[in-house]
C-alpha cells in the first residue's frame, strides 16, 4: 500500500527523493572528506618514527605538505642546527633530511616529485623500510623510490637509470607503502648532494638541510624539549608527533565548517520539505484515513501505514544519495588537491559506516519531518473527516 | 437484554463558536436481529446518531451500550476493535480506497482484526458473487460505476461477520432493480444470520420494508 501511495504522485515523490538524495550525498562527501584527511594525518604521525620534527621557522606547513599531502616543496636551514639540537637536554637521536624538488625536463628525467636525501648513518625514518626492502645501505649514485613513485616506473616513465639534477642514478628498488607522503618520494643518500649542487642549479647550498627528526630519551617530556629548542634556537619551529597535520586540521576545520553549515541548511530544507509534503499528503488522505478508522483501524495502523511510506521514501532517497555521494567523493578526489594527495584511501569498513550513517540520517530526517502530520492524522475523529465529503 | 442501548445521547458541535446540538438526548433500545430504518431531512442528525452507535464519534453526553458494555468508556483501541469485530459500515458516499482493487478493498477490514478469521479471500469472492460483481474482483474503483462501487461497499460491510450493520443511505446510487436486490440481500442477512440493521434513508418505500421505522427531526428521535 505504501508503494502504491507513493506512485500516486510520481512528481512529488521524485522531488522529495531528489532533495533527500542531495542532502545525503552532501553528508557522504563531507564525512568521507573529513575521515580520509584525519586518517591520513594519524597514519603519517604514527609511522613517522620520530618524536619531534624540527624545521626552519615558517616551514612547518611545508613539512606537513610533504608528509601528509604528498606535496613537493623545499625549504632549508644550515646543517649546524643539527648539532645544536643534539645538545638539547632530553634528545636521544637526531637525523637530518634534505628535500629537493625535481622539475621534469629541466634537471631530471622523472616526473615532478620529491627527492629526499638522508644520512644513512644517523637515519631512523627511512632505514627500517630500506632494510626490509633492500637489505643494505644505498650506495652513492643509487636511489630507491616510494611505492607511489614506482607506479610511474611501471608506466615506463622512469627508466631503471634516471637523471636527477644532472646526475645519473640507478633505481635499485621500490619501498613498501608507508601510507605517508614519503610514498611519492625518491630517496638518495646525502653523499650525493655535493655532486647535485655541482651538476645542476638546484636551489640548495652546501651544508644545508631541510628537516631534523629527533627521538627523545625515554623519560624526556616532549613539551619541555620542544620549548627548550624553540627558546634556544629561534630560527627553528618544532612540531610534536601528535601535532603533525595540525595546520591542515585548522584549514580542514574551516572547510568542515562550510560543509557542516551546508549540511545544516540542507537538513532544515529537507525537514521542511518532508513536513510540507506529508502535511499535503495527510490533508489529501484524511477521508481515506477516516474510512479505515471506521472499518476498525487503530491509531497504530494509521501510523504504521504512513511510517512505512516515510521509510520507503527515506530509504530510496538515502540510497540514491549514498551512490551520488560516493561518486561525488571519487570525482572530487581527482579535483581537490587536498584529497588527491592524501596517502590514505577509505577502507571498506569506513565506507560502510559512512553509508550507514547516510542511510540513518536520510530516513531519520524523513521520519522526523512526517511526525507532526502523521500525529495529527491519527487523532482525527473518523466522522468529521468522513463528513467532509 | 437489548443488544444496543442508547441512553440520553447528545452530540454538540461548535459552529463558529456557537454550540449546535446535532443529536439531542436520544434514547433507544435495539434487540438483536432488529431491522430499523431512520428517516428524516438532511441535517436532522441521522448520520451523527448512526456514527455514535457505531463508535466513530464520541457523544458529548450520554452512553451507548453494546451487549451491556459502554463502548466509549473503553480505550481508543478497544473502540477500534468494537468497530472491527461488531460493526459493518455502509457510508452514504463511495468509500472505497482508490489504490486498492475491489478484492483488496473487501479484505481491508480483515487487516485490522486482532486475529485473522481465515478464508478471507473465499469470503470476499462469495460476497462479491452475492452483490453480482464477481467479474470485477480485480478492478480498481475508478473502473467501476457509482452503483457498482456502492455494491462493493455493501459487500465489504459483511466481511467481518458483523453483529450490527449501520447503513447510511446504502442504496443512494442504485437503480430501482439493484436497490430491490440489495434490500433482499439485507433481509436475507437479517433473517438467516440474525444481523441487526440500522438503516438511514430518505426513501420511505424502503423504510416501510423494515421491522421498525423511526424519524429524526432537529436532533430528536420519534417513533413513526
Amino acid at each position: 500500500m505504501a508503494f502504491r501511495n507513493l506512485r500516486r504522485r510520481p512528481l512529488r515523490t521524485g522531488i522529495l527523493v531528489a532533495a533527500l538524495s542531495l542532502m545525503v550525498a552532501a553528508l557522504i562527501f563531507a564525512l568521507s572528506f573529513v575521515t580520509r584527511v584525519n586518517a591520513s594525518i594519524k597514519l603519517t604521525s604514527d609511522r613517522l618514527g620520530a618524536d619531534l620534527m624540527i624545521v626552519p621557522t615558517g616551514a612547518r606547513g611545508g613539512a606537513e605538505d610533504i608528509l601528509v599531502e604528498n606535496r613537493a616543496t623545499s625549504f632549508y636551514m644550515n646543517r649546524s642546527f643539527l648539532d645544536r639540537v643534539r645538545k638539547i637536554e632530553g634528545i636521544d637521536k637526531v637525523s637530518a633530511q634534505t628535500y629537493l624538488v625535481t622539475l621534469t625536463g629541466l634537471c631530471c628525467s622523472v616526473p615532478s616529485s620529491m627527492v629526499v636525501a638522508f644520512n644513512q648513518d644517523t637515519d631512523f625514518i627511512v632505514a627500517p623500510w630500506l632494510k626490509e626492502k633492500l637489505g643494505r645501505k644505498l650506495r652513492k649514485g643509487e636511489a630507491i623510490v616510494g611505492s607511489e613513485s614506482a607506479y610511474n616506473i611501471s608506466l615506463g616513465m622512469v627508466e631503471m637509470e634516471a637523471k636527477l639534477f644532472g646526475t645519473v642514478f640507478s633505481m635499485v628498488g621500490v619501498l613498501d607503502k608507508t601510507g605517508s607522503g614519503l610514498d611519492t618520494a625518491v630517496f638518495i643518500s646525502d653523499e650525493n648532494i655535493d655532486e647535485i649542487i655541482k651538476n645542476s642549479n638546484a636551489d640548495i647550498k652546501p651544508d644545508q638541510i631541510s628537516v631534523i627528526f629527533a627521538k627523545l630519551k625515554k623519560d624526556a617530556d616532549p613539551y619541555k624539549v620542544m620549548s627548550e629548542i624553540e627558546n634556544n634556537i629561534i630560527e627553528l619551529d618544532v612540531v610534536m608527533r601528535k601535532d603533525i597535520g595540525k595546520s591542515l586540521i585548522v584549514t580542514l576545520g574551516d572547510i568542515s565548517k562550510i560543509f557542516y553549515l551546508t549540511m545544516v541548511l540542507s537538513t532544515v530544507l529537507s525537514l521542511f520539505l518532508v513536513w510540507a509534503i506529508f502535511t499535503a499528503i495527510a490533508n489529501e488522505r484524511t477521508r481515506e484515513v477516516g474510512i479505515m478508522r471506521a472499518l476498525g483501524a487503530k491509531e497504530r495502523h494509521v501510523v504504521r501505514l504512513f511510517l512505512l511510506e516515510v521509510l520507503v521514501l527515506g530509504a530510496i532517497g538515502s540510497i540514491v544519495g549514498i551512490i551520488a555521494g560516493t561518486a561525488l567523493t571519487s570525482i572530487m578526489s581527482q579535483s581537490f588537491s587536498i584529497l588527491r594527495n592524501l596517502p590514505v584511501e577509505l577502507s571498506m569498513f569506513s565506507r560502510t559506516v559512512i553509508a550507514l550513517a547516510g542511510l540513518l540520517f536520510g530516513t531519520g530526517i524523513c521520519v522526523l519531518g512526517a511526525l507532526s502530520p502523521v500525529q495529527r492524522l491519527k487523532k482525527l475523529e473518523p466522522l468529521l473527516v468522513i463528513k467532509q465529503e | 437484554m437489548p443488544q444496543i442501548i442508547v441512553e440520553n445521547v447528545t452530540k454538540t458541535y461548535l459552529v463558529d463558536a456557537v454550540p449546535l446540538d446535532a443529536v439531542r438526548t436520544v434514547s433507544l433500545r435495539i434487540e438483536k436481529g432488529d431491522f430499523i430504518s431512520i428517516v428524516g431531512h438532511s441535517g436532522s442528525g441521522k448520520t451523527t446518531l448512526l456514527s455514535m452507535i457505531g463508535g466513530i464519534t464520541r457523544p458529548s453526553s450520554g452512553r451507548v451500550l453494546f451487549e451491556g458494555e459502554d463502548i466509549y468508556a473503553a480505550a481508543s483501541d478497544r473502540v477500534s476493535e468494537y468497530r472491527s469485530e461488531k460493526i459493518g459500515f455502509m457510508f452514504q458516499f463511495a468509500s472505497l480506497l482508490p489504490i486498492l482493487t475491489v478484492k483488496e478493498n473487501l479484505l481491508l477490514p480483515t487487516v485490522f482484526r486482532p486475529i485473522a478469521a481465515g478464508q478471507e479471500t473465499v469470503k470476499a469472492e462469495e460476497l462479491l458473487r452475492m452483490v453480482g460483481l464477481s467479474d470485477k474482483i480485480n478492478a480498481y474503483p475508478a473502473q467501476l460505476s457509482g452503483g457498482q462501487q456502492r455494491r462493493v461497499a455493501i459487500a465489504r460491510a459483511f466481511m467481518n461477520d458483523p453483529a450490527l450493520v449501520l447503513a447510511d443511505e446504502p442504496t443512494g446510487d442504485l437503480d430501482e432493480e439493484t436497490e430491490g436486490d440489495m434490500m433482499r440481500f439485507f433481509k436475507t442477512m437479517n433473517d438467516a444470520k440474525g444481523v441487526t440493521f440500522i438503516m438511514v434513508t430518505h426513501n420511505t418505500d424502503l423504510a416501510s420494508q423494515t421491522k421498525r421505522q423511526l424519524r429524526m427531526s432537529q436532533g430528536a428521535l420519534q417513533t413513526l
